[in-house]
């Protein structure tokens, strides 16, 4: 059973010894193709995180009409604001609330005592302040929200974040896609030399069915091979994120052009962001080669 | 034990290479199958091992439709059945020991039976000095023996050989020949040898398969085959 695991491991790491030069071709493939995905992947994630971090600014106020604060109508209202698409949290704050809030967006003592007196006899109104799932949808859905029953003003904010973060938006896509398609051909690239190291023992496999070796059984040392050749490819670019972008924070101090464009503190995420460049390394090298051998395997009967 | 009815082979590049063979080997027989080249000896063997299938009939070895065969159940078949080929095909990266052992692991048998196999199979095949030699430092009548002690090693009930002495010079073919007999005797292991040495043939008298031109033209019971005129 033991032998069952670590057969192919040991086969898998000779193989990979005694096919140095192919074993080091595949890996610079990988290597090469990591570098450019391990960019990608930093740069998308970090315009995801501010694109999360603006859409959290973005909320719109509704303010509730004097003649429909009856917790009925309310409830009416929020139930109806809930219905509409792409909106998300509605949080509810009482027109005493609301002026509690504006009171203290006040500093100064003496401000708040010219205020005070209208406590009693309060201007402000019941509201709701909704958080939308899309921020493209932010003008649609204020006005939707216009028209309901009982609403006395709407406002939103950011007009031009909104525009910003549909931008970034279509940025990330495009960051996610090209570092997939650059997956791909690093499996691509990594299933081509694997293929050759394959060819080079195509006797060997055809022995191995002859003697009534399964097609797991052959398959699984390559495999293998594959595997620590896609993580020894990640090795250079891993330890380039870690250290690259450790450094870019440090430098940079943290963001880009205005505190609004933070970027993810490195203390976990270069060291993630390195290991998911291993495992995918591992994963494109496992896959490649699973693929190539299957196609061998194939081929003869 | 084998059993072909009406099996035709037609390869993809339109090479007709069998036409309407009939042939029933039982238990226990050694058999040869001669003819000239091209007459489609080696295209029988690959439809009994399981390697090709055959465009019409059926080849049945012992009681499984070879040619129904789904790809990745061949190699659990061909555990039933040894084969041998002229070119011996040894793992050259393995040495003659792990070589025969190969075969042994393969089928997932416990370690301590592998090892105590292999030593019986490598002194069966006269080689029990060569355990740690690799192929390419051994003569070629000695690969041969290192694929034969591979090809019956888990004990099969055929043991079929392409050509075992193609390459060898006739004192190693009477060493192979001995060999094979010897299994055949030993373990009552059915041996169809595949051979173009008539003088072997002449030699060890067994029954005897002539094929030409894919048809089987003669089925001699007795053995022993004179070449007429072509
Ligand atoms: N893979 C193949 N594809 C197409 N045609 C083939 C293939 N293998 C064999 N043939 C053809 O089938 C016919 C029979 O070939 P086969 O190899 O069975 O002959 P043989 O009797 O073994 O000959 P030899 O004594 O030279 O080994 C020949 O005409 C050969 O060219
Ligand atoms: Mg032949």
């Amino acid at each position: 059973m033991i032998n069952r695991l670590f057969r192919p491991l040991k086969e898998g790491f000779r193989g990979v010894i005694r096919h140095g030069a192919m074993s080091l071709s595949s890996a610079t493939a990988v290597t090469l193709t990591l570098i450019i995905v391990s960019l990608f992947l930093i740069f998308t994630v970090n315009v995801n995180q501010m694109t999360e971090g603006m859409e959290q600014t973005v909320t719109i106020s509704v303010q509730i009409d004097h003649d429909h604060e009856s917790a009925e109508q309310e409830d009416q209202l929020a139930m109806e604001i809930k219905a509409i698409e792409g909106v998300g949290s509605v949080t509810y704050y009482t027109k005493d609330e609301e002026f509690q809030f504006y009171l203290d967006s006040f500093e100064d003592e003496e401000t708040k005592e010219v205020f005070e007196p209208f406590r009693d006899d309060n201007p402000m109104h019941d509201a709701f302040y909704i958080e939308v799932t899309d921020g493209t949808q932010l003008e649609e859905i204020a006005k939707k929200i216009e028209e309901l029953d009982g609403v006395h003003k709407v406002a939103f904010g950011g007009q031009s974040a909104v525009q910003l973060i549909s931008m970034l938006r279509t940025i990330r896509i495009a960051g996610g896609v090209l570092a997939l398609a650059l997956s791909l051909l690093a499996v691509f690239l990594i299933q081509n030399t694997i293929k050759l190291t394959i060819l080079a023992r195509a006797d060997e496999i055809a022995i191995m069915r002859n003697v009534g070796a399964k097609n797991g059984f052959i398959r699984s040392p390559f495999v293998v091979e594959g595997a620590m050749i896609g993580a020894l490819g990640a090795l250079i670019p891993m330890a380039m994120t870690y250290y690259g972008y450790r450094y870019l924070y440090d430098v940079t101090g943290g963001y880009v052009v205005s505190k609004m464009f933070t970027l993810i503190p490195a203390k976990p995420f270069a060291l993630y962001a390195s290991l998911v460049l291993l495992g995918l390394g591992v994963l494109v090298g496992l896959i490649g080669s699973f693929f190539s051998v299957n196609k061998y395997l194939r081929w003869k009967r | 034990m084998i059993e072909c009815t009406h099996v035709y082979k037609k390869y993809r590049n339109g090479t007709n290479a069998l036409y309407d063979i009939n042939l029933n080997v039982a238990q226990g027989e050694f058999v040869y199958i001669i003819g000239p080249t091209g007459s489609g000896k080696s295209t029988l063997i690959k439809l009994l091992d399981g390697e090709e299938i055959p465009t019409k009939g059926t080849v049945g070895v012992i009681g499984i439709d070879v040619g129904k065969l789904r790809h990745s159940k061949v190699p659990i078949y061909r555990r039933n059945i040894g084969v041998v080929f002229q070119d011996y095909r040894l793992l050259p990266s393995k040495t003659v020991f792990e070589n025969i052992a190969y075969a042994l692991e393969v089928i997932n048998m416990k370690k301590d039976l592998v090892r105590r196999r292999t030593r019986e199979v490598m002194n069966l095949v006269g080689l029990d000095d060569k355990a740690n030699s690799f192929p390419n430092q051994l003569s070629g009548g000695q690969q041969q023996r290192v694929a034969i002690g591979r090809a019956i090693a888990n004990r099969p009930k055929l043991l079929i050989a392409d050509e075992p002495t193609g390459n060898l010079d006739p004192a190693m073919s009477d060493e192979i020949m001995s060999l094979l007999e010897k299994i055949n005797r030993e373990y009552g292991t059915t041996v169809l040898m595949v051979t173009h040495d008539l003088t072997l043939v002449n030699k060890h008298r067994k029954r005897t398969i002539v094929l030409e031109h894919g048809h089987v033209v003669a089925d001699l019971a007795e053995g022993g085959y004179v070449q007429h005129d072509q």
